[in-house]
């Protein structure tokens, strides 16, 4: 069998020099290829999952490993773990003023090309991806020109992680909550996106409320998150199982 | 005969001899009643020059021709060189003269008076036709162990349109310089005053800019601290005319023990006029960055309108910003703000850009750089642009 893209073993995470734990044991193998959907409560530890992947500061892995491609993952720095291939796309986008769009996607790609010991792209070539990609993505050419996420829409700035995501080419992909704040057309835009994606050497990790993104991007398997653990998992009939329920059915306590 | 009420330092002995020796005999005499401002002096609670300047030349500087480093492409130039004029190049409609330095009057501020009282000569420049090259003014300090004093005035014809960019160099952290410089736009006339702070040694320097403002003159200027051990740029704006327009901005990088200080003080005499002023410091180490800022609105300046901003990043725990804002406002029909803000890089911004890549040295730079970009989209200079962002460049590499 092949490595799996990502393997997460037991993995207790606390606040950094606070008592609170936030992640309670997960365990989750993320095989190459497949997509897998991450569905819980508010407040139940998803985005902290995602943020601990991505090499966020401000957390502590008190037990428990994360293999990314058979590598210890927690052993990266938050840009090491980008070049090597994982991405967040982040439930809340960050605005960064003074930074132009086009500025900081030809500053990420080149520095992960250098890190990997790639040669940058050329300006030409560099202009072309980008201008391919954002119209895949229905994204304005004028938005790029903007500085980064600055007063972009709710809707743009997901759209702007996807492309990003599109531009990086990652092994990994952690989506969480891409699809808040898209409006249906857009819904649809960016899971063509993703699917457009979907690739024997990828794999998907997409963390959502809602089962409707699911119709757009099918997922091999869907686990149910609660409390700072996975607490079931399945295929996708789960996902409308949990719809229908509500979450009592599988944590056990009351919304 | 004035009276002494504090025991002079040495360095206060030192620099009253010095005025005695320049002639400036009143300068001196007040300098040995009140001593250098300290910090029960309210414009220098923050720069207590009793403490930071305990050793001083003994000396002025020799005259001496060594020519700037510092070049710009295509440029009018007039070099000083240890206060006097050595080098101007022919500049169509501009006349260029070094007199004696005018009378020397004493007044409160005693850097002020050293400032006068040691210049021994006056640059004076008048620029009676709108100048498609810029004037470039530079201020060589030659010789270590030295105060240097300079001098310049600068008049305008109504009506036109100039640039003046100063470039300090060659000063350092032993000796002592003071410079003074006086602009008077006239009415319509449209100036741009840049100073780069281009010394390659932390230096000590004290600046005093002096602004006259009249009837529908329009100002930029901008003024940088980027490697004193001890500096203070003093500005006074007058508005004189209505429908006068002026933007202030300064930039300050300071790291290790530096200290550098933005004084400003607006004074908007007259109806109808307007300003903004926005400074920005970068500090890392222990380095303090001070800015006073006060606007002044008198009785009648009905519709006057000044918004200050002052912003500062600290980049390490024992860095110091200081902000003073002052607003003292006579007139009842103004719009007046001020705001400040001081804080570190946004760590939630750092982890961004890094997730896509950037090692965490490049993330801060672009932060730093976009925290600063404000003050280089207003620059439409080019080559005082790339100046800066060398300097801002350089200000990064020292840091890692
Ligand atoms: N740095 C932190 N300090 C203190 N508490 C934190 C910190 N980060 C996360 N938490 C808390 O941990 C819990 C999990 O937060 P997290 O953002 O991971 O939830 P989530 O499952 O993504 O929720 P949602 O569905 O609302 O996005 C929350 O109670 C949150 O307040
Ligand atoms: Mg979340």
């Amino acid at each position: 069998m092949t490595t799996p893209i990502l393997e997460i073993k037991n993995l207790h995470v606390k606040v950094e020099e606070e008592d609170k734990k936030i992640l309670k044991g997960v365990d989750l193998t993320l095989p190459a290829g497949e997509v897998h959907a991450i569905m819980g409560r508010n407040g139940s530890g998803k985005s902290t999952l995602s943020y601990v992947l991505a090499g966020k500061e401000g957390y502590e892995v008190t037990e428990g490993e994360i293999l990314f491609m058979g590598k210890d993952l927690l052993e990266m720095e938050a840009d090491e773990r980008a070049a090597a291939g994982l991405f967040l796309a982040f439930q809340y986008p960050i605005e960064i003023p003074g930074v132009a769009t086009m500025t900081f996607l030809k500053a990420a790609l080149n520095a992960q090309r250098k890190t990997r010991g790639e040669e940058e792209l050329k300006v030409p070539e560099f202009m072309k991806l980008v201008k391919d990609a954002a119209n895949q993505l229905e994204i304005k050419q004028d938005m790029l020109k903007r500085p980064l996420n600055v007063g972009f829409s709710g809707g743009e700035k997901k759209r702007a992680e996807i492309l990003q995501m599109a531009l990086m080419q990652p092994s990994l992909c952690v989506l969480d909550e891409t699809d808040s704040g898209l409006d249906i057309d857009a819904l649809k835009i960016v899971s063509d996106g993703v699917n457009h994606l979907r690739d024997a050497n990828r794999s998907m990790l997409v963390i959502t409320h809602y089962q409707r993104l699911l119709n757009y991007i099918v997922p091999d398997r869907v686990h149910v998150f609660s409390d700072g653990r996975v607490v079931e998992s399945g295929d996708r009939e789960l996902a409308l199982e949990l719809e229908k329920k509500g979450y009592a059915e599988f944590d056990g306590t009351a919304a | 005969m004035e009276q002494q009420v504090v025991k002079l330092t040495d360095a206060e002995n030192q620099l009253a001899d010095l005025l005695k020796a320049a002639g400036a005999n009143d300068a001196s005499n007040a300098l040995s009643a009140h001593g250098l401002p300290h910090r029960r002096i309210e414009e220098y609670h923050y720069t207590d020059l009793r403490t930071l300047l305990r050793d001083v030349p003994s000396d002025l500087a020799q005259a001496n021709d060594r020519l700037p480093d510092v070049q710009f492409e295509g440029y009018g130039r007039i070099v000083i060189v240890n206060g006097k004029l050595v080098h101007a190049d022919e500049i169509g409609g501009v006349e260029i003269k070094s007199a004696d330095a005018a009378a020397k009057s004493v007044g409160n501020d005693q850097i002020i008076n050293l400032m006068d009282g040691l210049a021994q000569n006056q640059i004076e420049i008048t620029i009676n036709t709108s100048l498609d090259k810029p004037i470039h003014i530079a201020h060589v300090h030659d010789g270590p162990d030295s105060v240097v004093a300079d001098k310049v005035r600068v008049t305008t014809a109504e009506g036109v349109h100039a640039t003046i960019v100063e470039t300090f160099e060659g000063a350092n952290a032993r000796g002592l310089r003071f410079a003074n410089f006086a602009l008077d736009v006239a009415a319509d006339a449209e100036m741009l005053h840049v100073q780069l702070d281009q010394n390659a040694e932390g230096a000590r320097q004290f600046v005093q800019n002096t602004y006259d403002l009249h009837e529908n003159a329009n100002l930029r200027t901008l003024a940088s601290h980027a490697n004193f051990k001890l500096g203070r740029t003093d500005i006074k704006a007058d508005f004189k005319g209505e429908g006068a327009h002026a933007d202030f901005a300064g930039l300050t990088l300071l790291m290790d023990q530096q200290h550098g200080d933005f004084t400003l003080n607006v004074n908007h005499g007259v109806p109808n006029t307007t300003s903004t002023e926005t400074f920005k410091s970068i500090v890392r180490d222990r380095a303090k960055a001070i800015f006073q800022g006060k606007i002044i609105v008198a009785p009648d300046a009905q519709k006057t309108d000044a918004q200050m901003m002052s912003q500062g990043l600290l980049l390490s725990e024992r860095a110091e910003v200081l902000v003073k804002p002052e607003l003292e406002i006579f007139a009842d029909d103004v719009l007046c703000a001020h705001g400040a803000t001081c804080g570190e890089l946004d760590e939630d911004a750092l982890f961004y850009l890094m997730s896509r890549g950037i090692k965490r040295a490049e993330a801060e730079s672009m932060l730093i750089r976009a925290f600063l970009a404000e003050l280089f989209d207003e620059m439409e200079n080019e080559q005082v642009r790339d100046k800066l962002g060398d300097r801002v460049d350089a200000w990064l590499a020292a840091a890692e």
